[in-house]
């Protein structure tokens, strides 16, 4: 009797892992322009408006994607982004002109990313953990400082000035936001495919000890992706501050789930070494296309979450599906 | 009890052809004293088989000579010189490149950005020459015998003896002088374990020295030039290969762990 | 690098370490509580949190937080996370709320209860072992979508949950021993020491700490730690849910908000007591008491009349503290051991 071993054809498996976040873009757009009441979806306004507040979430969202590509999480983006805010706003009361209280408080978000990274690279302990614990420690801070007080920063930053055409804008039809949310998707994902550090992100989550026996520093790997996280996080809370008109604490509440969702949705593995820039912008549209059309077609806000997280499980045991030939065979 | 490193005669070994020498180090992991004094050689273009049972010290010789670990106590001489190791890129510097028991390599990378993983050459800014990596992974593999189509496969997708061939290959690339190989065939099948076994008659035809570690001791007989055998952190024999018969080691390193 | 020989060495230097490692961390949380409940007593005004009207506050309410608190330890010595546990709180109350004004009596629908919440635990260990999603993000997922159901069946509002009928019932779960005891508390103690001996000397508590230190390992030694696992799991969120029907009880109603932020607190309140991070650590005697520390701090916080917001910060420190304190710690002993 012959034995004969077939070969898998692995090909396939390739292409549906990188198929299976356009397809969710595709019917999500589908489903929802269907089936909301009047079409209502595809209205240019109900457009413009999901333009000005993706990005919102969005631009951090792909800064958490790099972090988690090199194999960590960061859930503290719910606290630091309204704090960045709250530094945005004594800023401006302190007669700071706009301009250079947005460029200040950019390095600060990064310095509140340094901390983060810092920690988790120093004790070695789940980053989960770690940055959820500072995030309430943030949290609380900013709620017992700001006595959860709206600020309002319009007497500073008055819808004609030129921070708030810079960051709120409109460009023809296309509000400036979403702009820069595109701006940010390529630059970083110049970054992670062409550049060395790149390499280095996604060598650092696909095998950290043999990253570590080349050479590479992961440690710096890693802190980097942290501050680049929170210099997002001030950018996106001073746009978010600047359309809103105002600092609120509740500021970015939940964007911690809703940025790992869209990573995920995106084909990140939780894992590590497994994502592209592209699909997790792809996820962020996906991400807020849900919770709009969810919410056009009139599903109350916690519908919209329990969506969510039915959506997350699903998509990283899809992820783990087709990723499964990228299991880790090193003895 | 051991031949001394006087006694044994290798093909052309004189204190110019000499490579690698350590002399008397010492290795203490807490209270564990991983070697005890070791003296090990190679010389330029010989292949070395390191052999031994589980806990010998071997690994953590290697790991030594890398630079992975740090000597507490010895000397190292690179090609006459006296160097301080210290790190993993001073011994790459150096021109020693470790092929590592787990591969080190990335399951979701190509083999080029594998290859050159660490060192990517650059163009400004830090964006990767990817021209330059591909066309040097393709030199390195042909130049092994390894039949590849494309540097931009995934290296998940190759098989045990393929992905040991471009662990070699990353050595290759980066002119070593001395490659160690810690168990290159483990988990290998008998196809590829010949596969391997001609990358380093390669390397060797390059004038490329080798450390090989193994347990299987048919495997390093038929490619080393000499052998070096340790138990309890110490080298018990050195013998040229073929003064020696693999029943012969067998029997010494079983003998070995009966001992002390 | 390490082989054999070296490893028996290694090994026995590790359970050692661990051993004495648990046993200071212990010692050092009990320490830790003494000191908080003395300095409590001092520093409150009136000394009013050695009142007690507020002791006994302290022991009804913080020992439903307590029981819960009891079986996330469980599972992250097992090695896994459960942040749904708030989600499930709210989920099962609603359950039971509803049940109880078919009219059912309670006992039967507490059962039920149980039930539903060993079967929701089921669903957790089931998404994490068998469709391999890393615990934390599964738990995450489930969370949203647990609340969210709760929210979507009661409409967001409150419901009561009268059972002047059955004075048995109530008494059980929040009566009071001899006037002065809760109830609770003493449910607390007493499945504090029901897992206590299954951690300790039963055999499915050291394949308990097996799976949570090497999963690899046990399974090597044919421990299922699939299984193990799941039934962590399970525990969790039947002590969820056995919560959920005091708490419930107690208030007479539910509300949709009730357990949120509850899963750091347990978690802060396991890795106070000891538990590690990693997992194959910690020890029930810990995990109860880390999780009074957390109640007495609470407690403390709304005694001082801060507002809550405060609570928030504290928490986070508290347990970036208590994970740097466990590295620290380790490390110690990790140095005095290999000396």
């Amino acid at each position: 009797m012959q034995n004969v071993t077939v070969a898998r054809p692995r090909l396939k498996r390739v292409n549906l892992g990188g198929l299976s976040t356009p397809i969710a873009f595709l019917l999500a757009m589908l489903i929802f322009a269907i089936f909301s009441p009047g079409h209502r979806f595809l209205d240019p306004r109900n457009l413009g408006a999901m333009a000005k507040l993706t990005p919102d979430m969005g631009v951090v969202a792909l800064g958490v994607g790099m972090l988690m590509i090199a194999g960590e999480f960061d859930l503290s983006i719910a606290s630091v982004l309204p704090f960045c805010s709250y530094i945005f706003t004594q800023f401006l009361i302190a007669g700071l002109d706009p301009f250079v209280a947005f460029v200040l408080v950019l390095p600060i978000g990064a310095a509140f990313g340094l901390i983060n990274g810092l920690i988790v690279v120093r004790t070695g302990l789940p980053s989960f953990i770690i940055t959820l614990s500072t995030m309430l420690f943030w949290r609380g801070l900013l709620y017992g400082v700001s006595h959860m007080m709206p600020i309002s920063i319009l007497p500073y930053v008055p819808s004609d000035s030129p921070l708030a055409h810079l960051l709120t804008g409109q460009i023809g039809p296309v509000p400036v936001q979403i702009l820069w949310f595109l701006a940010f998707a390529l630059i970083l994902g110049l970054i992670l495919h062409r550049n060395k550090f790149g390499n280095w992100v996604y060598a650092t989550g696909s095998n950290q000890d043999a990253a570590i026996a080349m050479g590479i520093n992961v440690s710096l790997v890693k802190v980097a992706c942290y501050m680049l996280i929170g210099f997002l996080c001030a950018f996106a809370a001073v746009m978010q501050s600047v359309r809103l008109g105002s600092f609120a604490a509740t500021q970015g509440i939940g964007f911690e789930l809703k940025a790992i969702a869209a990573v995920v949705v995106g084909g990140t593995s939780l894992r590590g070494g497994v994502g592209s820039m592209l699909g997790i912008a792809l996820g962020v549209f996906i991400i807020q296309i849900i919770e709009n059309g969810l919410i056009l077609m009139q599903v109350p806000v916690f519908g919209v979450e329990t969506f969510i997280g039915i959506a997350v499980i699903l998509f990283v045991v899809l992820n783990n599906l087709t990723n499964r030939q990228f299991a880790s065979q090193s003895a | 009890m051991s031949a001394t490193m006087d006694d044994v005669q290798s093909p052309g070994r004189d204190g110019s052809r000499s490579l690698l020498k350590m002399v008397g180090i010492h290795k203490w992991f807490g209270q564990v004293h991983a070697l005890r004094g070791v003296d090990f050689e190679v010389t330029k273009g010989e292949v070395v088989g390191l052999v031994g049972d589980n806990g010998a010290g071997k690994s953590t010789l290697i790991k030594v000579a890398s630079g992975y670990h740090r000597a507490d106590e010895g000397q190292i001489f690179f090609e006459g010189q006296e160097v301080k190791i210290h790190s993993t890129k001073n011994t790459r510097d150096l021109g020693i490149e470790t092929v590592y028991q787990e591969q080190a390599l990335a399951p979701h990378l190509s083999i080029a950005r594998n290859i050159f993983m660490g060192r990517e050459p650059s163009t400004f800014l830090g964006f990767m020459d990817t021209e330059t990596m591909n066309n040097r992974s393709m030199d390195a593999l042909t130049g092994m015998g390894l039949k590849l189509r494309s540097p931009e496969t995934m290296v998940s997708t190759l098989s045990g003896g393929q992905r040991q061939g471009v662990a070699i290959a990353r050595a290759l690339n980066f002119k070593a002088k001395l490659v160690i190989l810690d168990e290159p065939t483990i988990a290998l099948s008998v196809k590829e374990v010949q596969e391997v076994l001609d990358f380093v008659r390669g390397l060797k035809e390059k004038d490329i020295a080798v450390i090989y570690i193994t347990h299987t001791l048919y495997h390093v007989y038929s490619v080393a030039d000499r052998i070096v055998v340790m138990a309890h952190g110490k080298t018990l024999e050195d013998v040229p290969t073929r003064d020696t018969s693999v029943d012969e080691l067998s029997d010494i390193i079983v003998k070995s762990t009966l001992g002390e | 690098m390490t082989t054999t020989t070296e490893a028996d060495t290694i090994v026995d230097a590790e359970s050692r370490r661990t051993q004495i490692f648990v046993r200071f961390r212990n010692a050092g949380v009990l320490a830790i509580l003494l000191l908080l409940v003395v300095g409590a007593a001092i520093a409150t005004p009136d000394h009013n949190f050695i009142r007690g009207a507020n002791l006994r506050t302290l022991l009804s309410l913080g020992s439903e937080f307590g029981i819960i608190v009891l079986g996330v330890g469980v599972l992250m010595i097992a090695g896994e996370f459960d942040l749904s546990i708030g989600s499930v709180l709210a989920f099962c109350s609603l359950i039971f709320t509803l049940l109880i004004a078919v009219p059912i009596n309670p006992f039967l629908a507490a059962l039920i209860t149980l039930v539903c919440g060993s079967l929701i635990g089921t669903l957790n260990g089931l998404i994490t072992v068998k469709a391999k999603v890393v615990s934390f993000i599964a738990t995450l997922g489930t969370m949203l979508f647990w609340r969210g159901l709760t929210l979507m069946l009661s409409g967001g509002t409150m419901r009561s949950a009268v059972l002047d009928d059955h004075p048995f019932f109530v008494n059980l779960f929040t009566g009071k021993l001899g006037g002065i005891i809760p109830a609770q508390g003493i449910w607390f103690v007493f499945f504090a020491l029901v897992l206590g001996l299954v951690l300790q000397k039963r055999r499915f508590g050291n394949w308990i700490y097996a799976t949570g230190d090497n999963a690899l390992a046990a399974r090597a030694m044919a421990i299922n730690t699939d299984w193990v696992k799941i039934v962590c799991f399970i525990i969790v969120a039947s002590l969820v849910a056995f919560s959920a029907v005091i708490q419930t009880t107690r208030l007479s109603a539910f509300s949709s908000r009730v357990g949120t932020g509850w899963e750091l607190r347990a978690v802060a309140a396991a890795v106070v007591g000891g538990t590690s991070l990693l997992g194959g650590r910690g020890s029930m005697l810990g995990i109860f008491l880390g999780a009074l520390i957390i109640m007495v701090i609470e407690n403390m916080v709304g005694l001082a009349r801060l507002a809550y917001e405060w609570t928030f910060m504290v928490l986070g420190l508290v347990t970036l503290g208590a994970v740097l304190l466990d590295l620290f710690v380790e490390r110690r002993v990790q140095r005095a051991t290999a000396a």
